[in-house]
């Protein structure tokens, strides 16, 4: 093999690895946003003061990972509700929303206004990190 | 990733294990260098016969489900017996899906590149190599994530009920 060969493998390698570092960095990486989407009662979960909103796909590993990850953290906070949608039943939703990968979770106030997302499948800790700045984001604007 | 203790019960979703797949995409890594360093090095032949082997291979993997790869063969009798058992299991339609992207890249490569298209070829086996390879080592499904792409696109569509 000459050496334009062995370039492109090396290149590739790294090229691969770069593009894999970079998205784990960015996986379950937390955005809060300022609340300037106009607000669509039919995502929050009545009661909730926070509702989780996984847009999953039936395609998708780290759909479940996430799933269990929110739903013990709604087992276990008060006013903190979850739900999840097919993308393929909502493609309205993640256009809307601009899903660009699954899972993707909106964190959605009361009036269904969202606050803030966090795409990938992100740990316990900072999913309720997350919740908590979205709280205070909502007390602040009160 | 896993959560002790949230696994659910056995039997009630089988699924197979994670690592299979990741297995199987390291083996199409090596091979998917194999083709761009037979293609770049002026053995064009060679590189087309791998090539085509591995579109065979992802097509039996899409259409056949990622349980029958071959490669998912291989992995279950040689590799799997040797390792504990996995802490969790998946639905077998992401990678099964991934099989599909992977098999209308290459095949689409093979096409173009059978059409005369300069460059075809190595371009859709480096596509399919960084495919194959962050899934075998990051553990991160790209063609999954076209998914979404494609139903934001409307070439997906929902089922009827």
């Amino acid at each position: 093999m000459d050496s334009p060969a062995l370039l492109a493998i090396a290149a590739l390698v790294i090229g691969a690895t770069a593009i894999g570092l970079v998205i784990r960095a960015r996986s379950g990486r937390v955005v809060v946003s300022d609340a300037s989407q106009a607000a669509d009662a039919r995502l929050a979960v009545a009661g909730a003061d926070v509702t989780l909103l996984q847009l999953s796909s039936p395609v998708c590993s780290a759909c479940a990972v996430m799933r269990r990850v929110s739903e013990e953290l709604v087992a276990g906070e008060r006013g903190l509700a979850r739900r999840e949608l097919d993308v393929t039943e909502h493609p309205d939703l993640a256009s809307a929303h601009n899903v660009l990968s699954t899972p993707t979770t909106l964190l959605v106030d009361a009036h269904g206004v969202v606050r803030g997302r966090i795409v990938g499948a992100a740990k316990p800790a900072e999913v309720r990190a997350a919740v908590q700045s979205v709280r205070e984001s909502i007390g602040a604007a009160a | 990733m896993s959560a002790p203790g949230t696994s659910s019960e056995p039997g009630t979703q089988p699924g197979i294990d994670p690592r299979g797949p990741r297995f199987g995409a390291a083996i199409t890594a090596v091979l998917l260098l194999v083709v761009v360093g037979l293609a770049l090095s002026g053995s064009a032949v060679a590189a087309t016969a791998v090539l085509a082997a591995l579109v065979a291979i992802f097509a039996w993997g899409a259409f056949a489900g990622i349980r029958r790869h071959p490669w998912g063969r291989l992995y279950a009798t040689l590799v799997a017996p040797r390792l504990a058992p996995p802490t969790h299991r998946e639905d077998p339609a992401a990678p099964t899906f991934a099989q599909l992207v992977g098999f209308l890249i290459t095949g689409a490569g093979l096409v173009l590149h059978l059409l005369g298209v300069p460059g075809a070829f190595v371009v859709a086996a480096s596509m399919a190599f960084i495919a194959a390879f962050l899934n075998a080592v990051f553990d991160y499904c790209l063609g999954c994530q076209l998914y979404v792409l494609l139903v934001r696109a409307g070439a997906i569509r929902p089922r009827r009920a």
